[in-house]
């Protein structure tokens, strides 16, 4: 299948579409609010809560017998809730640690979960099968109505954050001046929280338990790099976020045996690979080659140093000496004298330099700074 | 009880015991969501491992799991390192990936064999005993038994010889670097253990269940003790406890044993957190009640030291002034008396000798902030004995 054949199916095809739509609109909203579990430093958050969302589904199938969507996801909304907040009361009530909480949360509901599962599977009811789809996720079972509801959850997610952007944003950066200003901190945390868990759960479906957690954090830890405004990085991880959707909706159809979850995961993990080495302020190619470039001039102003040191001496800057005076000197090589008559530091001739006035004056303010032009 | 029951439960026990121990580390190491990174990573290495064997038993499996499970830690090191993201958000990011490349694997080639995801994420625990190993020709005993019982063992005589290391680089790495023990090594070689154990345990109770007993039984005894022999022994109880009890509930509904063992450990970490002595829940809301209370009684006595005039003295007054709420005021007020702090005549509150000496010392504390003297203070004057 080539790619306007397939632009073409996905605007025709009824399952293509819907798929594809839902992925772009789950990956905008993961990412959008994914970017305030990360600055919150509650990136497994995540994690725990989409596994801590299983034996909610259980429950609410045990108690309605019906594998209704709406009522297994809110089900999962609120047992993904309790967990949460069990885990800042062991937090914030006990000596035990963050990770230590998030762990024990994580693997004792989902295995509390999976007792649920396991016990409804026996039952004579023959309405169970398909429910553990929600531990891997299957996009392909995503119809229309569930599109529509992805769509309000991310309109409401919308409205909500830019209603209380102000508030997010401060409560983000410098919790306790917050609190000084008379904003209920506990209340604007629970919301962020709040709403974190809801597209968790709005997840859970499409991608599944486990990978979940990506999809709250790659796009984020992507967009993370290439700026250092909030909203800006909101924007981009949304971006990411719905890209990772509808290209890895894209790479899992036009293959076989390919699932939807894990593709968009890895999708979105090479964005955050991207993102890792090339942005331009913080990715670590640049980084290297500033390291690099740092270096050099390093090197290049122990050279114009130690010339300055022997030109001090002389009562004429501009006094010629051998280059082999240099030889003593390490930090020297023929390229880098080059680059020194380059910027006209020093002037070359045969076998003798000597500096510049310029060169004179850089060298003397070299560690002292007072020019601004001594790069 | 039959053969095959006391071998799941001799098996779960095992498991739980393999796990406890790195896990007790773990946690106190603040390292504890590791574990759940390694039991999702490994998955790529299992899979690699049966393409090149084709059998699901051969130890090459477990080797390439652990390897991966290492190449897991070394990559979270290395993007921390990067400074481009926070710890947390590096296993985040890791974990997810290299189980994606599992799941895409299994999908792609191995369809048609037995190796799905439920089985790796679960594990079955009951059908352990039917897997037997068979030397010349004797059954020895089920297999899980072997790899389990062999990964217990050298955990063991790891934990017995290096006990000292662990225990210094834990509570105090640069020490640990300063006297010589190298902390990467020692890092390295929990992380191997634990991810040994984690492939061991795997196949048998599956990777959820793993992160579970190794976190919980340690949270458990954490918050009981902070002596690290205990902590180790209790972990140990708790999780071998766990794992009978959870045999036996999951025998009972026909569920999922993993699953049931599980649901035991949280029920378990519950009951702990809430009813724990001095750092349950229920023991630290009492405590800061108390604090609180105390606070209020240090401010209602410096308060009675500093006016003489009888209007501020009057208990009506005391009300409005220092603007406590009926019941609040009345609870400060018995619980002075009761001290013998104070003396009430014709509803005017006047400090006795006791109160007097006690407000001086206070303030004197106050001023030279020195919060640890408070404490002896409440033992000089009985206070909240009655």
């Amino acid at each position: 299948m080539d790619l306007t054949e397939y632009i073409k199916l996905v605007f025709t095809d009824y399952t293509l579409r819907t798929i594809t739509l839902g992925t772009a609109i789950l990956g905008a909203v993961t990412g959008m609010l994914g970017s305030f579990a990360v600055l919150r430093k509650q990136s497994l958050l995540g994690d725990a809560i989409s596994h801590a969302a299983l034996p909610g589904i259980a429950i609410a199938f045990l108690i309605t017998g019906a594998k209704d969507t709406n009522t297994l996801l809110l089900g999962a909304l609120v047992s993904g809730l309790i967990g949460t907040f069990w885990i800042r009361g062991i937090i914030t009530k006990t000596h035990l640690k963050s990770d230590t909480a998030l762990g024990l949360i994580l693997s004792v509901f989902f295995g509390f979960g999976m007792l649920l599962l396991t016990f409804i599977q026996k039952q004579p009811n023959a309405n169970q099968a398909g429910l553990d789809k929600y531990l891997f996720g299957q996009a392909a079972t995503l119809v229309e109505h569930d599109v529509w509801m992805m769509a309000i959850v991310t309109s409401i997610c919308l409205i909500v954050m830019l209603t209380f952007w102000k508030e997010f944003k401060i409560l983000l950066f410098d919790a306790d001046y917050t609190k000084t200003l008379g904003f209920n901190t506990k209340t604007i945390d629970i919301l962020i929280t709040s709403f974190i868990v809801l597209a968790i759960v709005l997840g859970l479906q499409t991608v599944g338990v486990v990978l979940m957690s990506a999809m709250l954090l790659a796009p984020a830890a992507a967009a993370r790099q290439w700026t250092n405004s909030l909203s800006v990085m909101v924007f981009l991880a949304a971006i990411f976020g719905a890209l990772s959707g509808v290209f890895g909706t894209a790479l899992s159809a036009t293959q076989n045996n390919l699932s939807t979850g894990p593709i968009i995961v890895l999708v979105a993990s090479v964005f955050v690979v991207f993102s890792f080495v090339f942005s331009p302020s913080r990715g670590l190619l640049f980084k290297q080659i500033r390291l690099i470039k740092n270096r050099r001039d390093l090197e290049l102003h122990k050279t114009l140093a130690f010339m300055y040191h022997i030109a001090e001496s002389h009562d004429d800057v501009s006094h010629p000496h051998t280059i082999k005076l240099l030889n003593n000197f390490q930090g020297y090589t023929k390229s880098t004298l080059q680059k020194l008559v380059d910027k006209q530091y020093v002037e070359l001739n045969g076998n003798m330099w000597n500096l510049t006035k310029k060169g004179f004056e850089t060298a003397a303010n070299l560690y002292t700074k007072q020019t601004t032009d001594n790069e | 009880m039959s053969n095959a029951q006391l071998e799941i439960q001799i098996i779960a026990s095992l498991v739980a015991i393999a796990c406890a121990i790195p896990g007790t580390f773990l946690v106190l190491r603040k390292m504890a969501m590791i574990s759940d990174a390694i039991s999702h990573s490994i998955l790529p290495g299992i899979v690699i491992g049966f393409f090149i064997t084709h059998n699901l038993n051969s130890p090459l499996l477990i080797l390439l799991a652990a390897l991966t499970g290492i190449i897991t830690v070394v990559m979270v090191e290395y993007i921390q390192k990067t400074g481009l993201v926070k710890e947390d958000t590096a296993i985040g990011l890791v974990f997810p990936a290299l189980f994606s490349i599992g799941v895409i694997l299994i999908a792609k080639n191995a369809n048609d064999v037995h190796l799905d995801i439920d089985a790796v994420l679960l594990g079955e625990l009951a059908f352990a005993p039917f897997d037997r190993l068979i030397i010349g020709g004797t059954d020895v005993g089920p297999k899980s038994l072997w790899v389990i019982g062999s990964i217990l063992l050298v955990t063991v005589v790891l934990l017995l010889t290096f006990y000292k290391e662990l225990k210094l680089s834990t509570f105090d790495k640069s020490l640990a670097a300063s006297l010589g023990f190298s902390p990467a090594i020692i890092h390295y070689g929990l992380m191997s253990v634990s991810s040994i154990t984690t492939v061991g345990a795997f196949d048998a109770v599956g990777a959820i269940l793993v992160v579970a007993l190794m976190i919980a039984p340690a949270a458990a005894a954490y918050l009981l003790t902070t002596d690290l022999k205990k902590m180790l022994a209790m972990a140990i109880g708790f999780s071998v406890l766990s794992a009978i009890i959870g045999y036996w509930v999951a025998h009972w509904l026909d569920a999922s044993i993993a699953g049931s063992i599980t649901t035991v450990l949280g029920l378990v970490f519950l009951m702990i957190y809430l009813f724990a002595p001095s750092k349950g829940i229920i023991a630290v809301m009492y405590r800061e009640k108390q604090q609180r209370t105390e606070v209020l009684l240090l401010t209602f006595l410096l308060h009675l030291k500093n006016h003489d005039e009888l209007s501020e003295r009057h208990v009506k007054h005391l009300n409005e002034h220092i603007n406590w709420q009926k019941v609040r005021s009345k609870t400060v007020l018995d619980l002075a008396q009761k001290n013998n702090m104070i003396t009430i005549e014709n509803k005017i509150v006047s400090l006795t000798q006791k109160g007097h000496e006690f407000t001086t010392k206070a303030i004197d504390y106050i001023i030279t902030n020195e919060d640890t003297q408070i404490e002896d203070m409440k033992d000089d004057f009985f206070l909240f004995r009655g």
